[in-house]
């Protein structure tokens, strides 16, 4: 025990050192771990989220399933648009071992550039599309080579069945399922549902760990106020009218004016959604209701029946045309021609002033209204606002407060210049003529569901524009228009109609009223009594023939006719109708005594309608490169006219638009004769006649 | 003297913290091993740890002046045996570290940190004042240089550098001098690129990697920044045991043995990390609060030398799951999953009992 006793008291003497060392030990130790709890609490509290981030991103791979995206249909339930399910080839580079073999494996059957492809394996190492939505014949090729690290990916590819049908109120719909135009785009959401989600969970060697899955939900189905037939009547008609005409474009709209539902909504250029990435932009473009332009006499429907609405005018009451000009704000308006049966003119009733569409006539209604209260009509048709439209890229137009006005700006108003419109716009003007004046928001979606559940689009807010007697009165007038007038050429055969030319200068990049480019137009409704569609036909830059009687009017007719017939509504104008029975009697006999029922002229005399026949007015003599009434035209300089020949229509119309020329074109192909010939110096305003031949 | 055992003074405490620790050491590596092939090892581990408890309960039961008394043929066995494994022993991996004794693998490295404990306390025990020489200073060099050296060849870095905190301190608290301090660190400094010249090129490239983590994110600091992630993504409460993802999913290597910290952070969160710290913390603590009580110098040493290893290693491994250290294998004390490791801290908790339980026997 002795030593034992011993070590201990030595010890003792170093006591207070060890015991002061160990301290300092022991204060170390709990600095230290202060200082690492507070990182660890740095990395676990403050740092969470972002390091969190940092986990998913490794160790999880978001896969999206796509939903399939909606039908739209005609108002028949014809699809207009569908997905269809496709194949779509993608790799997880990581998993193979020879890029450079799979990549020269893979590129001749999908048509892509080996080196190209090898590329992205090397770039890319969890994930990169070989190639997206593939037939199902380079499936079946590529699934045969069986390659380690290629994948497919089920996705739907939209399908237009029936190609560019209504393409630019379809839309189209780009590589990622989203609509990119048309209803496509606007009711996207609707449309395109839900995408469904897998999660993968991948562990350190990037292979699949576990898999979650979150269900989609598919698209809604629309359901369009076109009507695929409709639609085709008006589409045709309009790409026969641009071509006779050689126009820059067009549109037509067939509206129901009852209830504000689109039946046709048709333009030219188009292209094809199935294929929208080989057209440019404007081919695209739905110039039904995203182009501006100057109505013209169109117009002049709003100018007078505002006067009509607020009493200050009547249908027979007479207006002073002054001699077909008046000078306004220091420019003179003034009438186009001898367009009066009478005398030239004289004074002539507001009937008559629309029938023959007299500008001073027009003008000094519109002065008659005064600044404000025309401007309030104005914006109560709903021009210089949207009318919101269930589709994309709609503009309100053109519309200067008054307070911006220059003195000769109600003028122009009154006669369609100076104020810019969209077809919408003008389509809405005459449906409120034709239901009794109210105007109604323009509908295009009628429904949109999923299954059983059904989503109506409602009716929405109307409001009255003009009176119902307004109403009445306009259309008589403008079946004055057709009987009589500018409108002869839009004359029905078996209903009768009403309706306004317009035409009207386009300004030019100058900024000027162009000499040579116009836009011909023609709105009309029928049958008169109770209107059952409003149809307007927009032409722009027509070439040859530049006046919406000539080249708008007959497009009116033939869509008219064609839509009437197809909608059942009865016919109206027997006296119209002879020339349809006989052209019916080729017909089975059936329905050649069908017609013979209903149609027979029962002495149309008896029954107050015209039956003399009409002479159309020989618009051949028409001058055609003066500008309908607008404000003052200098003579012009003296031009050389150029050498035509070899050139295309439209080359020829731009030429001469250059020089400030008009032209008188005949033929279709390329220029093959002119006159005057090449060389010869004519004033400005002056036409060429130039033959064209194949 | 006592006859049959006696528990009168044994630390239950001490004791308790501990197997807390390694409890949920057992949780974790379960936790993180049970969708691998690795499945069983946490029974292992309990096997490990029951015959650890044993062991501690026979050595408290020792008078640690016995063993002291032994420790240059301990000491001289421990260099011949690593020699002997270095030289002849199978090779594993890469490396020679292990022992076979039957069916089991013994790291014979780890045991050999209570031998250079034991070491220090030897020669300091009978010293009377509070100096220490410079013969003493080398001494305690070639007490930890020579098996640190071997072990250093096997090549197992982690585990010879444990070494030196146990000199460093055994120095420390015996008096060495500010003087002297300030010498050996020039010295050390000098060495240093020598040593540099020695590393194995996966040894160099961890350090460098250290130096630049931002250079190679998948390559050598790929490690680091997956246990900062793991740790970080556990957040307040933790993903909960088995959801750890960076650990389920591989991001972690090794995540039931060195990283296991990492994995028990991610799963168990800030709660988690704060409350193992705090019981850490608790262990040493309650070791450095022994060792001011203790019947003479040697038992000082030893609870002081115990004490530090333990400490050195939980700071060294948190600090590179958290990126202040590079990375190097050194387990985390009871967490991690090592019979070798779980029987060092064992038997070592033995000897602190047997030293706080002799203390009153003198007097």
């Amino acid at each position: 025990m002795a030593p034992r006793a011993r070590r201990t008291q030595l010890s003792f003497d170093a006591k207070p050192l060890m015991a002061k060392r160990s301290l300092i030990l022991g204060v170390f130790l709990v600095i230290w771990s202060l200082i690492i709890v507070s990182q660890l609490y740095n990395l676990q509290v403050i740092q969470y989220v972002s390091l969190l981030k940092r986990a998913d991103r490794q160790q999880q791979r978001t896969v999206e399933i796509a939903p399939r995206r909606g039908t739209i249909y005609d108002r028949n339930m014809h699809p207009l648009a569908m997905s269809l399910a496709v194949d779509s080839v993608y790799a997880v580079p990581s998993e193979i071992t020879d890029p450079g073999m799979v990549a020269e494996l893979l590129s001749p059957i999908l048509g892509l550039d080996p080196k190209d492809l090898e590329g992205r394996f090397k770039t890319y190492r969890t994930f990169c599309w070989v190639k997206r939505k593939i037939t199902s014949d380079q499936t079946a090729r590529v699934r045969a080579l069986d390659l380690k690290g290629i994948y497919f990916q089920k996705e739907t590819k939209r399908f237009y069945p029936d190609g560019d049908l209504a393409a630019q109120v379809l839309g189209y719909v780009g590589m990622d399922d989203s609509g990119l135009g048309g209803v496509e785009y606007e009711l996207n959401k609707q449309i395109k549902g839900q995408p469904g989600k897998v999660l993968l969970s991948t562990d350190a060697r990037r292979q699949s760990f576990r898999a979650t899955e979150w269900q989609g939900q598919p698209g809604e189905n629309v359901v369009l106020t076109l009507d695929e037939d409709i639609q085709y009547i008006a589409e045709k008609t309009l790409a026969a009218t641009v071509e006779k005409f050689h126009a820059a474009g067009g549109t037509v709209i067939v509206q129901n004016p009852n209830n504000g539902e689109i039946l046709a909504m048709a333009n030219q250029p188009t292209f094809d959604p199935n294929h929208y990435e080989k057209f440019p932009a404007i081919d695209r473009m739905n110039r039904a209701i995203g182009w501006i332009y100057e109505p013209g006499s169109t117009f002049k429907s709003v100018t007078v029946s505002s006067a009509l609405n607020d009493g200050l005018a009547k249908p027979t009451e007479l207006i002073d045309c002054q001699m077909g000009s008046i000078r306004l704000g220091g420019r003179i308006i003034h009438d186009v021609r001898d367009i009066l049966p009478y005398e030239r003119k004289g004074p002539l009733t507001l009937a008559q002033v629309l029938m023959y569409s007299s500008d001073v006539g027009a003008v000094k209604v519109a002065l008659s209204l005064g600044e404000d209260r025309f401007y309030h009509h104005i914006r109560e048709f709903g021009f210089g606002s949207k009318t919101g439209i269930s589709l994309p890229g709609e503009e309100e137009g053109l519309l200067m407060p008054p307070r911006d006005w220059s003195g000769v700006s109600i003028g122009e108003f009154a006669i369609g210049q100076g104020v810019g419109v969209t077809p919408l716009q003008m389509v809405d003007l005459y449906s409120s003529i034709a239901n009794g004046g109210v105007l109604i928001k323009p509908r295009i979606v009628k429904e949109v569901f999923r299954g059983q559940d059904r989503d109506v689009t409602p009716t929405s807010l109307d409001r009255r524009v003009v009176s119902d007697e307004t109403a009445a009165e306009m259309r008589e007038m403008l079946a004055g228009v057709v009987e009589h007038g500018t409108g002869i050429p839009a004359q029905l055969n078996g209903y009768s109609a009403g309706g306004k030319t317009g035409t009207a200068q386009k300004v030019d990049a100058t900024g000027h009223y162009s000499h040579s480019k116009y836009v011909a137009s023609f709105i009309g409704i029928a049958p008169i009594e109770k209107p059952a569609i409003t149809v307007l036909v927009v032409i722009d830059t027509p070439v040859g023939a530049i006046y919406g009687t000539q080249v708008a009017a007959p497009a009116f007719k033939s869509i008219a006719e064609q839509t009437l017939r197809y909608l059942n509504v009865p016919q109206d104008n027997p006296s119209r109708s002879l020339q349809l029975i006989s052209r019916n009697l080729a017909k089975s006999p059936q329905s050649k005594e069908r017609d013979a029922e209903e149609n027979l002229p029962v002495d149309a005399e008896r029954n107050g309608v015209a039956t003399r026949p009409i002479e159309p007015v020989s618009f051949s003599e028409w001058p055609t490169a003066v500008s309908k009434g607008t404000v003052l035209l200098d003579d012009g300089p003296m031009q050389t006219v150029p050498d035509f020949t070899g050139l295309s229509a439209r080359r020829v119309s731009e030429e001469c638009q250059s020089l400030g020329l008009g032209m008188d074109m005949s033929g279709s192909g390329l220029a093959v004769a002119q006159d005057p010939a090449a060389g010869t110096r004519v004033r400005a305003g002056s036409s060429v006649e130039v033959r064209f031949a194949r | 003297m006592r006859k049959g055992l006696n528990f009168r003074d044994f630390d239950w405490l001490l004791f308790g913290i501990a197997l807390a620790i390694a409890g949920m050491g057992i949780v974790e590596i379960y936790s993180t091993t049970a969708q691998t092939p690795l499945a069983s090892q946490f029974q292992k581990q309990v096997y490990w740890i029951i015959l650890g408890c044993i062991l501690t309960l026979v050595m408290s039961q020792i008078d640690y002046r016995l063993i002291l008394e032994h420790v240059p043929w301990l000491y001289l066995g421990s260099v011949g045996l690593l020699a002997a494994i270095l030289f002849v022993g199978p090779r594993v991996a890469g490396t020679h570290r292990w022992l076979q004794i039957g069916g089991f693998t013994l790291q014979v490295s780890e045991l050999v940190k209570l031998v250079i404990i034991l070491g220090v306390a030897a020669l300091f025990a009978e010293r009377r004042n509070n100096a220490v020489t410079w013969g003493e200073l080398l001494k305690l060099g070639l007490l930890a240089g020579v098996p640190g050296l071997l072990v250093a060849l096997e090549p197992d870095l982690g585990t010879a550098l444990t070494y030196v905190p146990i000199v460093a301190v055994g120095a420390f608290l015996a008096g060495v001098e500010r003087r002297q301090i300030v010498t050996l660190g020039i010295a050390g400094a000098l060495i240093l690129p020598i040593g540099w010249h020695f590393l194995r090129p996966y040894q160099r490239a961890r350090l460098e990697a250290f130096i630049h983590p931002k250079q190679d994110v998948q390559g050598s600091s790929y490690q680091v920044t997956q246990t900062k992630i793991a740790i970080g993504s556990g957040g307040l409460w933790g993903r909960g045991l088995g959801n750890g993802t960076q650990s389920q999913l591989g991001f972690i290597p090794v995540s039931h043995a060195d990283a296991i910290f990492a994995a028990f952070a991610e799963e168990r969160g800030f709660v988690g990390t704060l409350f193992v710290f705090l019981l850490y913390l608790a262990l040493l603590l309650r070791l450095l609060d022994a060792a001011q009580t203790t019947a003479d110098r040697a038992g000082c040493f030893v609870l002081v030398g115990f004490a530090t290893v333990l400490f050195f290693q939980v700071a060294v491994n948190v600090g590179m799951m958290i990126g202040w250290f590079p990375i190097t294998g050194i387990p985390l004390p009871l967490m991690s999953e090592g019979g070798s490791s779980v029987l060092f801290i064992f038997v070592g908790l033995g000897f602190a009992m047997s030293v706080k339980m002799q203390r009153f026997v003198n007097f």
